[in-house]
């Protein structure tokens, strides 16, 4: 099991990650299977850090592209729940070409009240905060 | 107000975990690895045309779903498996059948999951966890995943049963109905083992088994040129992140499989499977070490002979130890 001082982690910018415990399964030197309760390995939290910065990334990019008028709020919301335009269309029910067009500022301010609730919902946000992106 | 007496017992793959305590609560006693291994979950597939989080996909285990339907299935176990349209009627049911004094297995999906550790919180929808009862409106949960019991609210559990996008749980809900109080091993992993041999050595088909990962390790080779450093490291981040899934201590399975060669050849009294589940352990160390190395390029910290075509070289030999294992395991009797 991994002593205590190695939960302080240098890996992880979010400070509450890596806070759980797992079951490990190992195998030892002596040719015996071990399973022990601890925290995950330096590997593991090095990718999943890799992810997160890349999740960020992408929604500081989108957001930026937002702002200045290349794209619709919609592509910011996406990345911040961690979507692609293929699972956005199915957690919001709209056609997967449907997406890609409403990613386009000119096409998504035509868009009906009814096509915007269903992206809100998926967003867990309301219209209103879809409508004026102050982010 | 239901509580079960059902024991948590934390383990090292949700499924397997979820299928092995399930059985216990039943009076079976039966390890997480025996179930890990009588449902042949071990696998591989690489998968370059389906991308997830923006990476193709790497799988180290069966489709999930399986190792329940296949352990019980070979064991001789009466199941029901239920599937929902509307929200409301399979909360109904499940209330129903936790009345009835059946803990009930549940397919979820992890993004809104309020105690799952949130470093591992993204739109994962095959996760396995058990309600074991209900007290005040809250639905008590064992998940495999988390040390302690957690309790979940009526309105999260129907968001998380009826989480939308790729592989919808759709509400999945699953329960042994009747088990057997004794059951013969032996057939069952025999089974198992001949199944998951002819999965890793006798499909002929390029991007599974250890065909696969001969296949992964070229492709490897060609990852720095074709796509660009960034993009480079960021799929190999998406394998090992693969390969690291909760619990699996970074060799893909592999460990859990070796575990479970080793129980069986105690109750087959075949000496020779004791032998093979060294052979595993050596591989899935040999898989550690190179998800270690990997990481270190992921962080940009590999040494020049550290790199991709090294990575491709380690994968060759992991597969090549893997091919020896199952080809033998194969003649399995």
């Amino acid at each position: 099991m991994e002593t205590s001082a190695e939960i302080t982690n240098t890996v992880y910018k979010n400070k509450d990650y890596g806070q759980y415990r797992e079951l490990l399964y190992s195998y030892n030197e002596n040719g015996n299977f071990e399973k022990t309760v601890g925290y995950h390995g330096e590997p593991d939290r090095v990718v999943l850090e890799q992810s997160w910065d890349l999740f960020n990334e992408r929604t500081e990019e989108a957001r930026q592209k937002v702002l200045s008028g290349k794209a619709s709020p919609i592509v910011y919301y996406m990345e911040k729940i961690l979507a692609d335009p293929l699972g956005l269309s199915m957690m919001a029910g709209v056609s997967y070409w449907k997406v890609k067009l409403h990613f386009k500022p000119a096409f998504f301010k035509r868009l009906s009240n009814k096509t915007l609730a269903k992206y809100a919902e998926a967003f867990n946000i309301s219209v209103d905060e879809l409508k004026n992106f102050k982010q | 107000m239901i509580e079960l007496n059902y024991e948590h017992r934390q383990a090292g793959h949700c499924e397997s975990g979820v299928t092995s305590n399930m059985l216990n609560y039943h009076k079976l006693s039966i390890s997480e690895p025996m179930v890990f291994g009588i449902g042949a979950g071990l696998f591989f597939s690489y998968l370059p045309f389906l991308k997830m989080q923006h990476a193709p996909v790497t799988s180290f285990r069966v489709w999930p779903g399986m190792i329940f339907d296949r352990t019980t299935k070979v064991l001789g176990i009466k199941t029901k498996i239920y599937r929902f349209k509307n929200p409301i009627k399979s909360m109904n049911k499940l209330d129903e059948v936790l009345a009835q004094g059946l803990p009930v297995g549940l397919q979820v999906g992890t993004y809104h999951l309020p105690f799952f550790p949130p470093e591992y919180r993204m739109h994962y929808n095959m996760h396995n966890m058990v309600v074991y009862g209900k007290k005040n409106d809250r639905y008590l949960i064992s998940d495999t995943v988390v040390e302690e019991r957690v309790d979940i609210s009526y309105e999260d559990l129907m968001r998380v049963r009826f989480a939308k996008g790729t592989f919808a749980p759709r509400g999945r809900m699953y329960y042994p109905l009747a088990v057997p109080s004794t059951v013969d091993l032996k057939p069952a992993i025999i089974k198992g083992i001949r199944k998951t041999a002819n999965n890793m050595v006798g499909v002929p088909f390029p991007l599974i088994g250890t065909k696969g990962i001969r296949y992964l390790a070229n492709q490897m080779r060609k990852w720095p040129e074709k796509l660009g450093e960034e993009k480079a490291s960021y799929y190999l981040g998406q394998v090992l992140r693969m390969e690291e899934e909760i619990g699996t201590a970074g060799a893909g399975f592999r460990f859990i499989y070796g575990a479970f060669l080793d129980e069986a050849g105690i109750v087959l009294k075949q000496d020779w499977i004791r032998e093979v589940a060294l052979e595993m352990g050596e591989a899935a160390n040999h898989w550690r070490k190179f998800s270690y190395l990997g990481s270190r390029n992921c962080k940009k910290r590999a040494k020049p002979e550290e790199s991709y075509d090294m990575l491709g070289d380690m994968l060759m030999e992991c597969a090549g130890k893997e091919e020896k294992i199952f080809r033998r395991l194969a003649r399995i009797r």
